[in-house]
């Protein structure tokens, strides 16, 4: 079974169409050029995908892949 | 008015949407509150619902997304079987100018916008199928007049007109009443962002009044929306009911009147 790192990778890829290899944990939003559009587009899909809740207000912390991450993989333990 | 009739309104955690779900409910109706991103406000409002004494039931849909919206619709039909009352009003948009606006943004804010309310009218009219039914659709006056970055959303809503026109004469052989209601600024959240978005802000701002002498309420809508669905609107098919206090026939600012300086 793939990573949580990895499946939220997938997901960006296919909705901001940015390349994979530039997501890095440090990688920020304007690297990956995505936009306000994009961003709600990732959160519900990872919503999704994973079975939690992304509150904008949590989303509006993030500043770079790292954070979703972490965020995605904490709410997953919490779930478990 | 509408005891025991079963409303749906869409994007009803927040703003307009809350009020008319609010109103519905004050009216009699048990209400599906339909929401995207903020649950905890669409539970408020669905508790706020329960207060009245009648039933409220929490549907998280992208409206934008088809599979959502249809998953939204078998819902409510697997619960309560039928529908009475379809208020579209659910929307979204990006504040850009005509040179900016990219297709990402037009699809998004389209499908949302006047999609949803296609394909949501064609669930609605099956769940009123023998029965008749209300459909109201939330528009507003930037279908025709011009504001600063809203394009995106003007164009949506002036589609979303065009459309509740059809449907107010392909339906109505069906007892189905199709109208909508258009507001100027209205003091919500997201009303807010794009007037302040015109670039004037502050208590002086012209959006901030109108010849009525305030901005519109979300109750204002919401009061017109309760009559539309009522049956002495029965005869009212394909109208745009505008409230703006009169803001969109004053050529001048409220502020200017009568040639006071």
């Amino acid at each position: 079974m793939a990573s949580a790192e990895e499946t939220i990778k997938d997901i960006i890829v296919k909705i901001v169409h940015c390349d994979r290899e530039i997501l890095t944990p440090e990688a920020t939003f304007q690297d990956m050029k995505a936009d306000s559009l994009d961003m709600v587009q990732v959160l519900v899909a990872l919503e999704d995908e994973f079975g939690i809740e992304i509150p904008d207000e949590e989303a509006q912390k993030f500043k770079n892949f790292g954070d979703f991450v972490s965020f995605v993989e904490a709410r997953v333990a919490e779930k478990k | 008015m509408l005891r025991g009739k079963v409303a749906l309104v869409t994007g009803s955690s927040r703003g307009i949407g809350r009020a008319i779900a609010l109103r519905l409910a004050q009216e009699g109706a048990d209400v599906v509150v339909n929401y995207f991103r903020r649950r905890e406000a669409a539970e408020q409002t669905a508790r706020d619902i329960e207060k009245l004494g009648v039933n409220a039931m929490v549907i998280r849909a992208n409206v934008g997304d088809t599979d959502k919206l249809n998953e939204m619709f078998d819902t409510i039909a697997s619960s309560f079987g039928r529908l009475d009352i379809f208020v579209n009003n659910a929307a979204s948009g990006l504040p850009r100018s005509a040179l900016d606006l990219d297709a990402k943004g037009w699809g998004w804010t389209m499908d949302i916008n006047a999609r949803a309310f296609l394909l949501g009218a064609q669930r609605a009219a099956g769940l009123m199928e023998g029965r008749g039914g209300k459909m109201v659709a939330i528009t507003s006056l930037g279908s025709k007049l011009m504001w600063p970055g809203y394009i995106a959303v003007g164009v949506s809503k002036a589609t979303l007109e065009a459309l509740m026109h059809y449907l107010a004469v392909e339906l109505a052989p069906k007892d189905i009443c199709v109208n909508a209601v258009s507001g100027s600024f209205v003091n919500t959240e997201a009303g807010l962002i794009y007037a302040e978005g015109g670039g004037e802000v502050g208590e002086d701002a012209p959006w901030k009044t109108t010849p009525a002498g305030r901005m519109v309420s979300p109750e204002d809508i919401a009061g017109v929306v309760a009559f539309l669905c009522s049956s002495d609107a029965f005869m009212i098919r394909g109208q745009i009911v505008t409230i703006d206090g009169g803001f969109s026939l004053a050529a001048l600012s409220p502020k200017d009147k009568g040639g006071e300086k």
